[in-house]
């Protein structure tokens, strides 16, 4: 079994689904959510004409740049791999989590590292490395606020960009009085700072105590062998640069040629994410600390990992390879803000992980992804590099099929169905008996309110019947007639 | 000129009224309209579970069934964007058919693309004394660009006023088989919608597609909306709405 299968939730998709609809706090959480990231997103995209920028054209270069850099994927690799140790970093390969596990634990070893301080990396997630590195005596500390939320809480990211999105307010106070061993108190959201200020506390020891710091990377650049990170909280610059070793631990897919190609994806990922023109920090981290520097790590490692990605290259679904990470596809998604992320069961949500999962943890073992969508299109609408999210879904639907893993009443059904509608008397003649029945089955008002064929469809609306029970080709040919 | 009416499954057996109203309105427009008799369904459901086999095969029923007319026209987004998208996409691979597909491709409209493309020629009889209030079908909208047309057609209508609802643009959760599959999802989604139609206070829901407005009003009428109508805008159009 595929080492990303092995903590897959993704097949329980139907059941975590059901549980999450019913769970009013969450609901809540989400709800609240909802319209901030579609408001502050759709802000900032009306605001581009003001810079001069215009949406479609600009997507159109970021998609370009994207497509230039996985095109050539090995090349641009190793033009970063010579600039990064060029300045002094080295870099390592990881083909899965558990190389990246067992990469991250000996660089601690090699330096003697107690206590490590991360700041918000999704490939950690896809190594489960937290778990790694605390059986190998060293004590990871989530830095952003919503990962060290869901630290203590001993909970995985439920969003790419907002990992404790799920939470409320009153969670959080909850869960910060216990673990922070003080009382209880009732908060409004005026408060949100004072908790922050609480988190920043506990925190600021960590960094100041921590050996070694592990950070992801939005962008490689491969002209000068820099890791660039896109970020809100000063936690990123505190990980990078206070401790002696820094790990970048980010995939493969990450690199784009040059910081120009770097500064255009810049226009529309805080865009696409927050609805900022530009984040609060943006960093470009390039080697090690220089002789005449004072600050910075004296030993910086990349670890690149594959994890699934060098099988996509080439593949139909190249094109998620594009991904730039803003969320922008879930926080559009109207199946993910029923559900928050955790009912994906791995560790990407919303559309990008609905293809992402099935292709890094087997198709087999995410049968529901590609399907539990609506086809709405709202998450290809806002992607900032044109990733074609319903596309890749349907293409993985259609593999499904091939390979003969979808239900076989769908199969038998779908397959009776068609053969039906290839026969023009027939159909007819059934659907005019369905009319009937359909008609027989209805209430006074014209609805049905359990049907056997669909219940799933009567568990939660009714079913509005047209009244006379006859088909519109019945009655047609009525008309005619006379 | 001669318009064939792809009347669609769910028309045919659901709501043969919208069929009917479709009818209404292309004769209006002094055309010669066909109902071809053979049309049964465009194979939207196969090809959206991923079977594309049988996708095919529905499609070149209807291509042989339907390329022969000036203009077909479809009262619904989402069939009209699988034989205008979808259909070309089946037979990237096939010269002779690939062919046919575009040309179909080309010649097929949506019903409110079709009438608001004929201007003044398009005065719709119907009278509606009321508001309403518009959903736009994610296939119609994402897919076809169709926003304005509906809008443009029902201002034409006599004592109809227009209440936007927020977030009309967002996905009512229908999605074909997603709604009996992902019965719970479906239902949250549809739950959202319901309270937008609820805020904007219109005596009536009007869109376009079908399979929506079924989910739409099956789940208002659950939730104890007995008030609220929801309609295809083409009775609102052709008169067939007046309570």
């Amino acid at each position: 079994m595929n080492g990303n299968a092995r903590h897959s939730q993704a097949m329980h998709f139907t059941a975590r689904a059901a549980d999450k609809v019913r769970n009013p706090v969450l609901q809540q959480a989400l709800q609240k959510a909802k319209p901030l990231f579609s408001g502050k997103r759709a802000k900032a995209m009306a605001a581009l004409p003001d810079d001069g920028l215009e949406f479609e054209a600009l997507r159109e270069a970021c998609a370009g740049i994207r497509d230039r850099a996985l095109n050539d994927l090995d090349v641009w690799l190793e033009i970063f791999e010579e600039n990064a140790c060029a300045r002094g970093a080295e870099v390592l390969w990881a083909r899965d989590g558990s190389e990246i596990c067992e990469l991250v634990i000996d660089v601690a070893r090699r330096h003697g590292v107690q206590k490590v301080t991360k700041s918000k990396s999704m490939l950690s997630e896809e190594a489960h490395l937290n778990d790694a590195l605390a059986a190998a005596g060293i004590e990871p500390v989530e830095t952003d606020l919503g990962e060290y939320i869901i630290q203590l809480a001993g909970e995985a990211p439920s969003h790419i960009i907002a990992p404790a999105v799920h939470k409320t307010l009153q969670e959080v106070e909850t869960l910060f009085a216990e673990k922070h061993g003080r009382p209880l108190e009732a908060r409004t959201s005026a408060d949100i700072p004072a908790l922050a200020r609480e988190a920043r506390g506990v925190l600021r020891q960590h960094f100041l105590s921590a050996d070694m710091g592990i950070s992801g990377a939005n962008f490689l650049i491969a002209e000068t062998g820099t890791a660039a990170l896109v970020t809100n909280e000063g936690n990123g610059r505190m990980v990078t640069t206070l401790p002696r070793v820094h790990v970048v631990i980010t995939g493969i897919e990450k690199v784009v040629p040059t910081l120009q190609d770097f500064a255009t994806l810049m226009r529309l990922l805080p865009r696409s994410a927050t609805g900022q023109t530009i984040s609060n920090y943006v960093s470009l981290l390039t080697g090690t600390r220089a002789d005449d520097e004072s600050e910075g790590p004296t030993k910086t490692v990349f670890i690149l990992v594959d994890n699934g990605r060098a099988d996509v290259v080439g593949s139909h679904y190249q094109d998620i390879l594009r991904c730039i990470r803003c969320g922008a596809c879930m926080n559009h998604c109207p199946v993910y803000f029923s559900l928050g992320g955790h009912a994906y069961g791995w560790v990407y949500p919303g559309p990008m992980g609905s293809v992402l999962t099935p292709l890094y943890t087997g198709i087999e073992n995410a049968l529901d992804l590609p399907h539990a969508s609506t086809g709405c299109r709202q998450c290809s609408s806002v992607c900032p590099v044109r990733i074609p999210l319903p596309e890749l879904m349907h293409g993985l639907r259609q593999e499904q099929w091939r390979r003969g893993l979808r239900p076989w009443g769908e199969r038998l059904g779908l397959r009776a169905w068609a053969w039906v509608a290839g026969r023009p008397k027939l159909y007819r003649a059934l659907t005019r008996i369905a009319a009937r029945y359909l008609n027989w089955l209805a209430d006074g008002a014209g609805r049905i309110r359990i049907f056997g064929f669909a219940p799933g469809w009567t568990a939660a609306r009714d079913l509005p019947v047209a009244a006379g029970g006859k088909t519109f080709f019945e009655q047609y040919a009525a008309r005619k007639r006379d | 000129m001669r318009i064939a009416l792809y009347v669609t499954c769910l028309v045919d057996l659901m709501r043969p009224a919208v069929g009917f109203a479709a009818l209404r309105l292309l004769e209006a427009t002094g055309n010669d309209v066909v109902v071809p008799p053979a049309q049964t369904c465009c194979g939207q459901p196969a090809w959206s579970a991923g079977n594309r086999p049988l996708a095919v095969e529905l499609a070149r029923k209807a291509i042989a069934e339907l390329e022969s007319y000036n203009v077909v026209v479809v009262p619904s987004g989402s069939c009209a964007e699988q034989i205008k998208s979808v259909y070309p996409k089946l037979f990237a691979d096939d010269a002779q058919w690939g062919e046919r597909a575009r040309r179909l491709a080309e010649r097929t409209q949506e019903l409110s693309v079709f009438l608001a493309s004929l201007g003044d020629a398009c005065q719709p009889p119907g009278e509606f004394a009321g508001s309403v209030t518009y959903h736009d079908s994610c296939k119609g909208l994402r897919g076809l660009g169709i926003k304005a047309q509906p809008r443009a057609l029902l201002g034409r209508v006599r004592g109809l006023s227009l209440k936007e609802m927020a977030d009309c643009e967002e996905c009512c959760g229908f999605g074909g088989a997603f709604a009996e599959n992902y019965a719970d999802v479906s239902a949250r989604i549809v739950d959202r919608k319901c309270e937008s139609i609820a805020a904007a206070g219109a005596d009536a829901v009007v869109g376009g597609d079908l399979g929506c407005l079924l989910n739409i009003e099956g789940r208002l009428r659950r939730r104890g909306d007995e008030t609220t109508r929801v309609l295809h805008f083409a009775e609102v159009l052709a008169g067939e709405a007046q309570p």
